[in-house]
């Protein structure tokens, strides 16, 4: 393999913040020192990206993943040679073809034929070379006989397909992919995608950011993982979303329990001064007041420990803690699950399950327990309430819960309900032969962990190693 | 410096499609197109010769026949100047989208400038060849053989321009008040250029501070070589070289200096 395509060492970028008074000083010290932020003050910079080290086999593809702000760009931006590192070492041993912003430098006012020579010398080909690949590019792009327009005139998409065109066609060997690919529609991505793929195959290299996991697992070998700045994980791509997956839904599941603890300490207060309740908040909860609930989490796992992100099919119960002001001989406590956007996903109640009231007279603490919880991956709300046989609220609380079911790449599914389930296919007899050699040949593909498997063993799970707990 | 020229002659190709680029697109979609390249500076004589010429003359201030074309030989190397200047000191500014998302020679944007405005002057030279063929047809003792050697001196000059454009573009990164400021300077400097007057109009101590501009020497090279037939003195060929040296010194080094941080504080 040789030398690698990409090394970081310890690479870290800062960025002056944008906050002016520092001109002269950040002057003096791209004069002297030739970075902007080495005479500021830590207070006065961003620091980007921190010591980040690994490197990039040649013919590898290498997708980087993050949320908002963690520094992908900014390491696409450090290999393209667009930023110079502030720390570090960062060495990139080939030619690179940075798709960071479509049709950068393409020029409105003239034609697209023009733009395509403008854009390809940009991007360090010679005349005689876009000479020689102009008709790949028009063609690449789709735009026919638009070419002979100016830019102005063209779609947002027109412009983007044209620019990926240029770049893809100045045979790079390192190929950086910013996130470019969500603008063009359906099919062109799967031109561009199906272009990739053939730069892969010829042995070129690849670092790709995106939102989008589907495509990094469709392209990736490996994954790098970003997290404010820092290196989080690095390693096969599935096992790197998964964990990127697993984090977001526990960040989530946070965010959702310190709301639930913020409305809880609104909730008590108000106990006490009813008639000054906020609208908003009778919307979130009505009822006559004769029995109340006073607390309410979701607990889950083995260890039934109070969390709010789950893994589809884990054990989780929803827990409420119920005190009625009065002696109550009709009463119904219930669990409503939704989407955010008020779908209905599951829902029940005492009544429903044929529980006859007969006394409440102090408090409870009702427990709706689910060994396993087969809500597909995505954000849910729970409606609680305690109310009559006749519907009557107590008191209803819409929205008293929130959680994530964390998403992963071996459940990836359509829908809210996702049951444990197998891909089985066996080879029927028949077709053009009966030999054992043609059924042999009647299917041929890859199973999701990449161990070829044809035609798959009878009863074989395609991924045993994947299944859900 | 040397990396500047190096880089420059590395990516003449790209240098030469970007200002094919700048012309056409300059008047396209334009009534008139390309013959604006003439037009303007046409136009801005006849503004100049009208002010300078009918409502400012004193017959025994500026002493020089035919006068229109005497404001022609210096004015348009000093738009060439001037244009170059303020377009090459936002060039950097005005393509930071550019230059934050393409990896490119961030070295021929301000050259671009200078090179694009180099060609409109190139393409209004037959006026100044019309005007000195007039002039001459008139009777006015003016232009001669001299005239082939204009080249030598837009090159010294081109080299001195470049320079200043260089430096200007790099300071204009970080400093946007660079900018206006250069309006105002540029402003000033024509009126202390002999564009509008000759040297030997002005007082001798008043001709002193002209001599410090850096175009005056240029503006006395053209007018020697086109207007009056005659060759520089060789202490103007020296300060040209000179101003230009040392523009280019400060410049390009400058520009160097601060090229590695320009994608990040453009």
């Amino acid at each position: 393999m040789g030398r690698p395509a990409v090394a970081l060492r310890a690479v870290g970028k800062r960025y002056r913040r944008a906050a002016g008074g520092y001109r002269l000083r950040t002057l003096k010290s791209a004069l002297l020192e030739r970075s902007l932020t080495s005479g500021l003050a830590a207070s006065d910079t961003v620091e980007a990206l921190a010591d980040i080290s690994f490197e990039v086999a040649a013919g590898e593809a290498v997708g980087i993943i993050g949320g908002n702000g963690s520094g992908k760009s900014t390491l696409i931006k450090l290999v393209a040679g667009l930023l110079r590192p502030s720390a570090g070492e960062l060495t990139v041993n080939g030619r690179v073809a940075a798709l960071i912003e479509l049709g950068a430098g393409f020029h409105p006012e003239i034609s697209g034929r023009e733009n395509v020579f403008i854009n390809g010398a940009l991007l360090g080909l010679s005349r005689r070379q876009i000479e020689d690949r102009y008709d790949d590019i028009v063609e690449f792009a789709g735009l026919g006989d638009f070419i002979e327009e100016p830019i102005k005139n063209y779609s947002s998409g027109m412009y983007v397909r044209l620019g990926f065109s240029v770049a893809i066609h100045t045979d790079p060997e390192i190929l950086l992919v910013d996130e470019v690919l969500a603008v063009g529609d359906e099919e062109f991505v799967h031109r561009c995608i199906a272009r990739i793929d053939e730069h892969l195959s010829q042995g070129g290299t690849l670092l790709v950011v995106s939102h989008s996991m589907g495509l990094i697992d469709e392209l990736c070998d490996r994954a790098v993982w970003l997290d404010q700045g820092r290196l989080r994980a690095i390693g096969s791509t599935r096992r790197v979303i998964d964990a990127y997956f697993e984090a977001v839904a526990a960040r989530e599941g946070e965010a959702h329990e310190r709301r639930r603890a913020l409305a809880a300490e609104g909730g008590e207060s108000q106990t006490g001064a009813e008639e000054t309740a906020p609208e908003e908040e009778e919307i979130l909860r009505w009822g006559s007041g004769q029995a109340r609930i006073v607390a309410a989490r979701l607990v889950a796992g083995a260890a039934r420990e109070e969390r709010y992100h789950l893994h589809c099919g884990e054990a989780a119960a929803f827990e409420l803690e119920v005190e009625p002001r009065e002696e109550l001989d009709d009463f119904v406590f219930g669990v409503g699950v939704k989407t955010p956007r008020g779908v209905d996903c599951w829902g029940t109640n005492t009544d429903l399950a044929g529980y006859e009231p007969r006394r409440l007279s102090g408090p409870v603490r009702v427990r709706l327990a689910c060994p396993e919880l087969r809500l597909a991956p995505g954000e849910y709300t729970v409606d609680l309430a305690v109310h009559a046989r006749d519907g009557r609220a107590y008191d209803y609380r819409r929205r008293a819960l929130r959680f994530t079911v964390a998403e992963s790449s071996a459940l990836r599914s359509i829908g809210l309900y996702l049951p444990d389930h197998e891909w089985h296919v066996e080879a029927l007899g028949g077709g053009a032969g009966d030999g054992a050699a043609d059924r042999q040949a009647a299917i041929d593909w890859r199973s999701p962990d990449h161990s070829e498997s044809a035609p798959p063993r009878s009863g074989g799970a395609p991924s045993d190693s994947r299944r859900m707990e | 410096m040397m990396e500047v020229a190096r880089c420059l002659v590395r990516c003449r190709g790209l240098l030469w499609t970007l200002v094919q680029r700048e012309l056409r697109a300059r008047y396209r979609g334009s009534v008139l197109g390309f013959f604006w390249s003439l037009l303007n500076p046409l136009l801005l004589l006849a503004v100049y010769s009208f002010v300078f010429g009918t409502i400012l003359k004193r017959g025994d201030l500026v002493d020089v026949e035919p006068y229109g074309v005497f404001l022609v030989t210096g004015l348009f190397p000093w738009i060439w100047f001037s244009t170059s200047l303020l377009e090459g000191c936002s060039s950097l500014t005005g393509n930071s989208g550019l230059i934050r998302k393409a990896v490119f020679p961030v070295e021929v944007l301000p050259a671009v400038a200078v090179a694009s405005n180099l060609m409109h002057f190139l393409l209004a030279l037959p006026i100044v060849a019309v005007a000195l063929v007039a002039g001459r047809l008139l009777g006015y003792p003016i232009g001669g053989w001299t005239c082939v050697l204009l080249p030598l001196v837009l090159v010294v000059e081109t080299v001195m321009i470049a320079g200043l454009a260089f430096g200007l573009s790099a300071l204009g990164v970080h400093f946007k008040d660079v900018r206006d400021l250069l309006g105002n300077v540029l402003l000033l400097l024509f009126f202390l250029a002999p564009i509008i007057y000759t040297l030997g109009d002005i007082p001798p101590e008043l001709a002193r501070l002209v001599q410090l501009n850096p175009m005056t020497s240029f503006t006395v090279a053209i007018q020697d070589l086109l207007f009056h037939g005659r060759l520089p003195a060789p202490q103007v060929w020296l300060t040209m070289t000179a101003i230009a040296a040392a523009s280019w010194a400060a410049g390009a080094g400058l520009f160097s200096r601060l090229s590695d941080t320009l994608a990040e504080a453009v």
